[in-house]
């Protein structure tokens, strides 16, 4: 399917045919489509500034994106100590990405770019909104490319800086005034989670992960839909696809509540080829309905009870927050044991009542 | 992670019940910091201190002569990283206070302690640095203690020192694997050439990641990976490794501990003498052990004479002197060493507890190194013990297994020997000093220089051998008076094996076996020491 054009480019096309010609064009809808004004030179990128991709029109600071820089979420994002993320994905002409399976990245095209911005709301000490970085995954002949962004105090450009800063931080959300010292990752923090087998990769854009609708302006669509007629996305996936829950939704099971969650926060690291495949877990979606790969009754390989009053049994106990070492290491600040280990350095509280929620619902006890 | 085996016990306990085995008893000790891992004399007098550490604070319990501590509170500024990952402490400055090193997730801080020790100053680098195991150790033999910290994430970083506690940042030479993997680094002279070498401990991601590393120390501040050659490039997960003379030949052996059995399981080697090492671990009983863990290190616990190993599945590992271990539990799991009340028997420390090793009759010495020309603690000098039993080594090492740090101490059992016929200590420097049947069941204060083989001084600074290699004659050349004076030679591992008085300004080495030796002269009341190959 073509990429369909904006309501306006279409009337000003219309203008110019109908004023300087008096010949009938057909549907220039389909003749003409429209062109993402994104510059794009493979051989430059990533850039030096943000704005030389001109991802976004208007002012910068709005994310405000210009055609075919396609937003889009994931049902249950990674928790990075309260930011909010907008996401967006970028492909050039004529090539598109295909379907792998319900659990893996797609295959993107040479050319893909996935843009990833990090801001706080109701930020202190004037309650506004604060973009801290935008990170760009760039996919080149030979494999992906990290570049980071991080915006200047008056939210006008972001530059690329691949050596990490952290950035004091206060907003209030629920009526709460929060604070942390935000880290911006450096290129070897961005690899820790960002690799498999050694290669860098994306990590959310998954068919599991955005298989659902997503408020666009000209109102709600499935994101793979819009993919597909964005020409982003080859037609040939299933109709069928077996898909996380958001984590936060209380309709949902608790269990896939959970092990949404594990794939978002875990899983990069907790996969074979990740950072941390040699130990027993396995938290990808596809992988973690198997009790045994989510730690359930496993013995901790690592002794964590330096830092603890207790030495947990297992890495999950049923219905035993204190014995199971996944409470213990979500639901601390020390670098030592926290998980995940990058990424936060604040608790996830809510994630915390869904974990101590779902330990105590499972049933029976460790051997 | 913690199983204790009951077949290890039938078949390993009963075969050796008559071993010392050890136990402990607990005290607490009321530490307040959150990082309460270190244990290691800090005021240059030789007794192991307990330090505990938060962001603002270093705590130090300083051991008195009677076994009691002397508590101390010393605020510093906020440390921007914390010892999370591993704490490490030497003396940069050579002020006689020792300087600690925090291994934080995302930066390294250092804290200086000024010439009294009485205050700290924070010293943290802009770098990002995921750190792992960290050590003082001088990395480019100028005398100077340096640091180095394992990256997880990237190639690993050190600090060169220029003397005054200044220290300048380095990413690159040894163990550059982009994505890092560099979890335990065991600073070891594995090839008895006199100069440090490094073994590193690797974990995680694909196999070109993980497999361990030996860094040979080419004489000149450069390091060359030589696992392959010398046997020890496994894909093991592994964090640290126990490393020591487990059979006392006088050459450094090695149990790389599995952190996971994901890809293989402890390993247990034994080193050749010839820069390779042979797999032991079959009938070791590390080969049925199925605990994990991320600590590993080597102590004497019993004074036995031989090096036990413990890691932190609540066990030590009592060493029955022939590559077999047999596994004793004990009421801690991961820790700092040293001797908390000075009684020659090693203790452990860790979050306010300190377990108190209730000993038992065998015999034991301590060596507390003072470097002169090497740095002050002695880190890198290695000791050579001599008694009935045979030959101890050991190497002043500031950073041991994965996290903590312990005693710089040099402590050595010597089961029932009531004499000790000679230590050797060989400096960074290249000096030798040699002391001859020091007193027993005490600690030996070795101050660089101050015993026999000293090559430090000036005046016969001008003497060299030629050819050197050589085959039948060692040549001296001298410019003073020479003939009658005495020459002895030392095998590598400093035995005596020949001596006589210089008659030509040569000696005959035909007989010799090939290898490495070193000529000490006596020359006008002064020594100097020298080495020499023959070929």
């Amino acid at each position: 399917m073509k990429k369909t054009a904006s309501p306006i480019l279409v009337f000003i096309i219309f203008l110019f045919f109908s004023c300087s010609s008096d010949n009938y064009v057909e549907d220039p809808i389909e003749e003409i489509p429209e062109v993402s004004p994104v510059n794009f030179d493979i051989t430059a990128v990533p850039y030096a500034t943000l704005s030389e991709y001109n991802f976004y029109q208007g002012a910068m600071s709005n994310l405000n994106p210009v055609y075919g820089v396609v937003p889009y979420d994931l049902i249950t994002p990674l928790f990075t100590d309260y930011a909010h993320k907008k996401r967006f994905i970028w492909m050039p002409n004529n090539v598109k990405a295909n379907y792998v399976s319900d659990s893996e990245i797609f295959n993107f095209p040479i050319g893909t770019m996935i843009i990833k911005n990090f801001y706080y709301d109701n930020v202190q000490p004037n309650n506004e909104t604060k973009i801290l970085e935008t990170r760009v995954l760039i996919k080149k002949s030979d494999g992906w490319v990290f570049a980071e962004y991080i915006w200047n105090e008056d939210q006008t450009e972001a530059v690329l800086d691949m050596t990490g800063r952290n950035v004091p931080i206060a907003w209030t959300q629920n009526g709460e005034t929060k604070s942390v010292n935000y880290r911006i990752p450096s290129q070897f923090e961005c690899l820790t989670c960002h690799k498999s087998a050694g290669l860098k990769i994306p990590i959310g854009p998954k068919p599991q992960n955005i298989n659902t609708n997503f408020d666009y302006t000209e109102g709600p669509k499935n994101q793979l839909t819009k993919w597909e007629e964005m020409g982003y996305l080859d037609s040939n996936y299933p109709s069928s696809i077996t898909t996380t829950v958001k984590w936060d939704d209380p309709s949902q099971p608790l269990d896939l509540r959970m092990r949404s969650y594990f794939d978002s926060n875990c899983a990069h690291c907790h996969v074979t080829n990740g950072h941390c495949d040699y130990r027993p877990i396995r938290l990808s979606f596809n992988e973690s309905s198997n009790p045994i790969n989510l730690g359930i009754c496993v013995e901790p390989q690592e002794d964590i009870s330096l830092w603890l009053d207790v030495n947990p049994t297992h890495i999950i106990a049923p219905g035993d927050i204190e014995n199971s070492v996944i409470y213990h290491r979500m639901n601390t600040t020390e670098d030592a044991i926290k998980m995940p280990l990058m990424g936060r350095s604040l608790v996830h509280e809510e994630a915390i009542n869904l974990v101590v929620e779902w330990i105590n619902s499972l049933p029976n006890t460790c051997q | 992670m913690k199983k204790i085996t009951f077949c290890l016990f039938a078949i390993l306990g009963i075969t050796n019940f008559t071993l010392a085995q050890v136990s402990f008893t607990s005290q607490s000790i009321a530490t307040t910091g959150q990082y309460s891992i270190c244990a290691v004399d800090m005021n240059g007098d030789y007794l192991d201190d307990i330090v505990s550490v938060s962001a603002t604070n270093i705590q130090i319990f300083y051991q008195n002569l009677d076994g009691t501590f002397a508590e101390t509170n010393i605020t510093t500024t906020p440390a921007d990283y914390l010892p999370s990952w591993s704490i490490a402490a030497g003396d940069l400055t050579g002020n006689g206070h020792n300087d600690l090193l925090y291994g934080g997730g995302s930066g390294v801080t250092f804290m200086i302690a000024n010439g009294d020790g009485t205050a700290y100053t924070e010293v943290s680098g802009p770098e990002f640095v995921f750190s792992q195991r960290s050590n003082f150790v001088d990395i480019n033999n100028d005398g100077h203690l340096d640091a180095f910290v394992c990256h997880d994430v990237a190639p690993n970083v050190y600090y060169i020192n220029d003397g005054l506690g200044n220290l300048t940042f380095n990413q690159g030479g040894i163990g550059d694997y982009p994505s890092g993997g560099h979890y335990g680094s065991l600073w070891v002279d594995y090839n008895n050439d006199g100069d440090i070498d490094m073994f590193m401990a690797k974990c995680g991601g694909e196999p070109a990641r993980r497999t361990n590393q030996l860094f040979k120390n080419n004489g000149d501040g450069t390091f060359t990976n030589v696992a392959v050659e010398a046997g020890l490039d496994d894909l093991i997960q592994t964090w640290s490794a126990a490393v020591g003379d487990f059979d006392n030949d006088g050459h450094m052996d090695m149990l790389v501990g599995a952190s996971s059995f994901a890809d293989g399981g402890h390993k247990l080697m034994r080193n050749n003498g010839d820069g390779t090492f042979s797999d032991v671990t079959a009938g070791s009983g590390f080969d049925i052990f199925n605990g994990t863990s991320v600590e590993h290190a080597t102590y004497d616990f019993n004074n036995d004479g031989y090096l036990d190993i413990f890691g932190n599945s609540n066990s030590v590992f009592i060493n029955n002197g022939d590559f077999t271990f047999t596994l004793v539990a004990v009421p801690f799991s991961g820790a700092a060493v040293g001797d908390f009340n000075n009684d020659g028997s090693l203790d452990t420390f860790r979050n306010g507890t300190i377990f108190y090793n209730t000993g038992n009759a065998n015999n034991w010495i301590t060596i507390n190194t003072q470097g002169v020309q090497s740095n002050l603690n002695g880190i890198g000098a290695r000791i050579e013990v001599y008694s009935a039993l045979g030959t101890q080594i050991r190497d002043v090492r500031s950073g041991e297994g994965f996290k903590y740090m312990s005693s710089l101490n040099t402590h050595f059992g010597i089961g029932l020997d009531t004499q000790i016929d000679q230590i050797i200590i060989r400096w960074p420097s290249g000096i030798v000093d040699v002391i001859e049947n020091p007193q027993i069941n005490a600690s030996f204060l070795a101050i660089e220089g101050e015993h026999i083989l000293g090559t430090n001084d000036q005046t016969i600074s001008t003497v060299s051998l030629f050819p050197n290699p050589t085959n039948d004659q060692l040549n001296i050349n001298y410019k003073g008076a020479l003939i009658g004076s005495i020459a002895t030679i030392y095998d590598v591992s400093g035995r005596s094996i020949h001596s006589e008085i210089i008659k030509d300004n040569s000696i005959n080495v035909k007989n010799l076996s090939a290898g490495t030796y070193f000529l000490n002269l006596n020359v006008e009341g002064k020594s100097t020491t020298l080495r020499f190959i023959k070929k």
